[in-house]
């Protein structure tokens, strides 16, 4: 285990030095520099700022001192927003967009598993047609549309929550609801699908047999198995949501880390580009390491796999 | 195993949701009741709150507030004496010098004095702070030598005389001078607070105001607090006890915010303009600038003159305001926009008149004259540009379909998105392109002098140097009358050359809720709530 953990961790550091050296190339390659004004300024002042920034320095440096910000754990000061460092920006951000993502995803799931759940025992029923097609609908409404809708339904015509803004646990649900539709409904459908192939299964047979409720012998025994495909895909979704947050918390005005990662790339916002690319990359590779770790401590064939091969 | 992470996970999003949650929701609270409570959209996060630094609205409208130059503009968006009490001008019109009241003080408590002014000035013009504003100062003796690295600080003419006189130098008779110090950019800084802490400007804990508000909250790129400034001299006009700004950017929200009664005041979102416009509610104020197109006279065929006035004439700016924009914009038949008022109370624009008239009859006639000068048999190839949004795509379809009515040319379009298209039309790589102006003080002069043949904001390759000379003087000039009159002329040659053509002029559209009165915005942008009230 503990071989297989380092074997995944020294990957993990490659992928991130290939995703910062793409970056940095694609961030180099567009045309437009971040401190090119409507205006423009005086040429000394330009030649201090790019001394400032280090763009007079040629690519390969500017490279270097890159890397070297990102081993160090200091992006340096936002060119766009002078009064703030990149890491301020982050730390600001990113616990609210990671609180956002994360009640998301819990969301998604609880409500996912039970629709799946209730549809697969329901099977061709009535109750069935409609989660199914309420999981249909989830996954074509895009979020920004549903969204709107949300504020415009619950907040403006029926003033039941607060249209916008962070700043209480009701503000949350809408943002929520229009991000976790989406991933709830992938989720429901993928329950409902394993559900039914678990359900005919000896092993479920044999608990009937022994005089199990049916709802011990859902929760205990088939769910066990039939979530290990969902667990497999929420990494999948854990990107969708982190893309998902970039749209919504513009929309609902949240103050999160996803707007900088659009509009620093707007503005060439060179150390908050490389800042926001290696947090949002490092999160998300980190968060796919800990989803195989669970699903080989919840699957014992893996682990089995993993010992035999040793 | 599976039930114990889930435990996990659960027990620490609840967490975090609580503490991030409790506290914001206190902030807010906290103020309602007997107080008045003004609630405002920001947009987003200002810039910077360090006044030779932060050089865009997001950061002026707020600031404005908060601080106070020399100058303020009143309702009527003229310059009226603020920290500044009254000024005398030296006979040559060079030398300003200032009194300051004296009752202004800091949020502090520390007199406002004229060191604050030189201090701040000299932060403005100081080539290691980068300001983007520290143009605004070149007209002060010695401060583009200064800025530029060619200059000493000590040859920048502003000096604090004492505490409560401030003596300025310009390099010319600026006769807009008192109206460009009203600018957020030369509000003072309270020197002793910013020496012992540079970085005061970046927290609200740590800000000191001399404005109509203080910072009281400000959580970076969520809202911000303000609360009345009670050391403010001018207290007794401020009526509203609180505003909390929120930064909301997408303007659809922002329009749901309002009709929930989160805000007090909303722009307009463009899907819905025709519909809202009609709003008892809606308050249309001008804004000086100008949307406009540049023609590329390096490039063929606007090269000649009379093809550039065909284009120009081909277009009905009132059919793109009415049918397409939608937005109450006045047309423009002219360069500089409605509002600036000359030494006789005259308005520049009714001086001038309408230079560039639709006229399709004309436009077919200078079209046809033009290829002949140049003896083209086929129009080269023109290719419109326009950096990428909806309503400049909409606007450049129109254009494209006016051009094939009026002229039978037809038009190529492309979008660039915006970094692009701006390095590009620096580069004079654009053959004809979508351009816009909005000033940054109110003088005709701030926009009249993009035109000259060296400035960064030419970028037609257009070079006339009687336009260059009539320029000169209409800055330099003492004679308030004759530099007016440089400003008429030179407004004519643009016309006459036609390097660039109008389209409308700006506005600012806002919806206000019923009980909210007496906010004034100006049309250099900047936004005064000092006057305004709540019922």
């Amino acid at each position: 285990m503990l071989r297989y953990i380092l074997k995944r961790f020294l990957t993990m550091i490659v992928t991130i030095w290939i995703i910062v050296t793409i970056t940095f190339v694609l961030m180099i390659s567009i045309p437009g520099s971040p401190l090119n004004e409507e205006r423009g300024t005086s040429e000394s002042v330009q030649r201090n700022l790019e001394s400032y920034y280090n763009l007079d320095q040629p690519y390969h440096i500017q490279y270097i001192l890159y890397l070297k910000s990102i081993v160090t754990l200091d992006f340096g000061p936002s060119i766009k927003q002078p009064n703030q460092t990149v890491n301020d920006l982050l730390g600001q951000g990113f616990p609210i967009s990671f609180e956002l993502g994360m009640v998301t995803i819990l969301v998604a799931l609880l409500s996912g598993v039970t629709l799946g759940i209730i549809a697969a025992l329901k099977h061709n029923g009535f109750i069935d047609y409609m989660a199914m097609s309420v999981a249909v609908l989830g996954i074509s409404i895009p979020n920004f549309v549903l969204s709107t809708l949300l504020i415009q339904q619950l907040a403006v015509n029926l003033n039941l929550l607060p249209p916008a803004t962070w700043a209480s646990p009701l503000h949350m649900v809408l943002p929520v609801a229009a991000l976790a539709t989406g991933p709830m409904a992938i989720i429901a459908r993928l329950t409902r699908s394993t559900m039914l192939e678990v359900l005919t299964q000896d092993y479920i047979k044999m608990a009937r047999a022994k005089g199990l409720s049916p709802w011990k012998i859902v929760i205990k025994h088939a769910l066990k198995n039939a979530l290990m495909p969902v667990i497999t895909i929420i990494g999948t979704l854990l990107a969708g949501i982190l893309t998902g947050t970039f749209v919504i918390e513009k929309i609902f005005a949240i103050p999160g880390m996803g707007r900088y990662f659009v509009e620093s790339i707007n503005q060439r916002d060179y150390p908050v580009i490389m800042g926001t690319t290696v947090f949002y990359s490092v999160f998300l590779v980190v968060m796919l390491f800990l989803v195989d770790i669970i699903y080989g401590l919840l699957d014992p064939r893996i682990k089995l796999h993993k010992k035999e091969g040793e | 195993m599976k039930n114990w992470l889930l435990f996990v996970v659960t027990v620490c999003v609840l967490l975090l949701t609580a503490c991030t949650t409790s506290n914001t929701r206190a902030d807010i609270q906290e103020h309602e009741g007997e107080k008045t409570v003004l609630y405002m959209n920001n947009g987003k996060e200002p810039t910077s709150f360090n006044p030779p630094s932060g050089f865009d609205d997001v950061s002026w409208n707020a600031l404005n507030n908060l601080m106070e130059g020399l100058t303020r503009l009143g309702k009527n968006d003229r310059p009226q004496p603020a920290i500044a009490e009254r000024w005398d001008i030296s006979e040559n019109g060079k030398i300003y010098t200032f009194y300051l009241r004296e009752n202004a003080n800091w949020s502090n408590g520390d007199p406002v004095t004229a060191y604050d002014f030189e201090y701040a000035w000299e932060q403005l013009l100081n080539p290691e702070n980068l300001s983007p504003a520290a143009f605004l100062g070149y007209l002060i003796e010695g401060g583009e030598a200064y800025n530029n690295g060619n200059g000493p600080k000590d040859k920048v003419g502003v000096r604090a005389v004492d505490e409560k006189t401030l003596e300025v130098t310009l390099t010319a008779p600026t006769g807009f001078f008192l109206h460009v110090i009203s600018n957020p950019a030369f509000f003072p800084v309270n020197k002793k607070v910013a020496t012992e802490n540079p970085d005061w400007h970046t927290e609200a804990e740590t800000f000191v105001s001399n404005g109509p508000f203080i910072l009281e909250k400000w959580k970076h790129n969520s809202h911000m607090i303000f609360a009345k400034n009670d050391q403010y001299w001018d207290k007794d006009t401020v009526q509203i006890d609180i505003v909390h700004w929120a930064m909301v950017e997408d303007t659809n929200t922002e329009y749901q915010m309002f009709q929930t009664g989160d805000l007090d005041m909303t722009s307009i979102p463009s899907e819905i303009a025709d519909q809202l416009i009609e709003d008892k509610n809606v308050v249309i104020e001008e804004q000086a600038g100008l949307s406009f197109f540049r023609f590329n006279v390096t490039m063929e065929p606007f090269q000649n003159e009379k093809i550039r006035k065909a284009f120009a004439l081909a277009i009905n700016q009132q059919d793109i305001v009415d049918y397409v924009t939608r937005n109450r914009e006045e047309a423009a038949h002219g360069f500089v926009s409605p509002g600036f008022v000359n030494p006789d109370g005259g308005d520049f624009r009714g001086i001038t008149g309408d230079l560039v008239v639709f006229d399709p009859k004309k436009a077919r006639r200078l079209l046809k004259e033009g290829m002949e000068e140049e003896g083209y048999d086929a129009l080269p190839d023109v290719n419109l540009s326009y950096n990428t949004s909806e309503s400049n795509k909409a606007i450049a379809e129109t254009m494209q379909a006016m051009f094939k009515e009026n002229l039978g040319v037809d038009v190529r379009l492309g979008n660039i998105e915006w970094g692009v298209f701006l390095e590009d039309q620096k580069a004079l790589k654009l053959q004809f392109s979508r351009s816009s102006f909005i000033y940054d003080y109110g003088d005709p002069v701030n926009f009249l002098e993009s035109f000259t043949t060296d400035s960064t904001m030419n970028r037609t390759g257009w070079s006339n140097e009687d336009y260059d000379k009539l320029i000169r003087l209409a800055k330099t000039e003492s004679n308030e009358i004759k530099r007016w009159d440089y400003m008429y002329e030179a407004e004519r040659i643009l016309a006459e050359e036609m390097p660039i053509f109008p389209i409308h002029y700006y506005n600012q559209v806002h919806l206000y809720s019923d009980s909210v009165r007496g906010i004034v915005r100006h049309p250099v942008g900047y936004l005064e709530l000092k006057w305004a009230r709540k019922d």
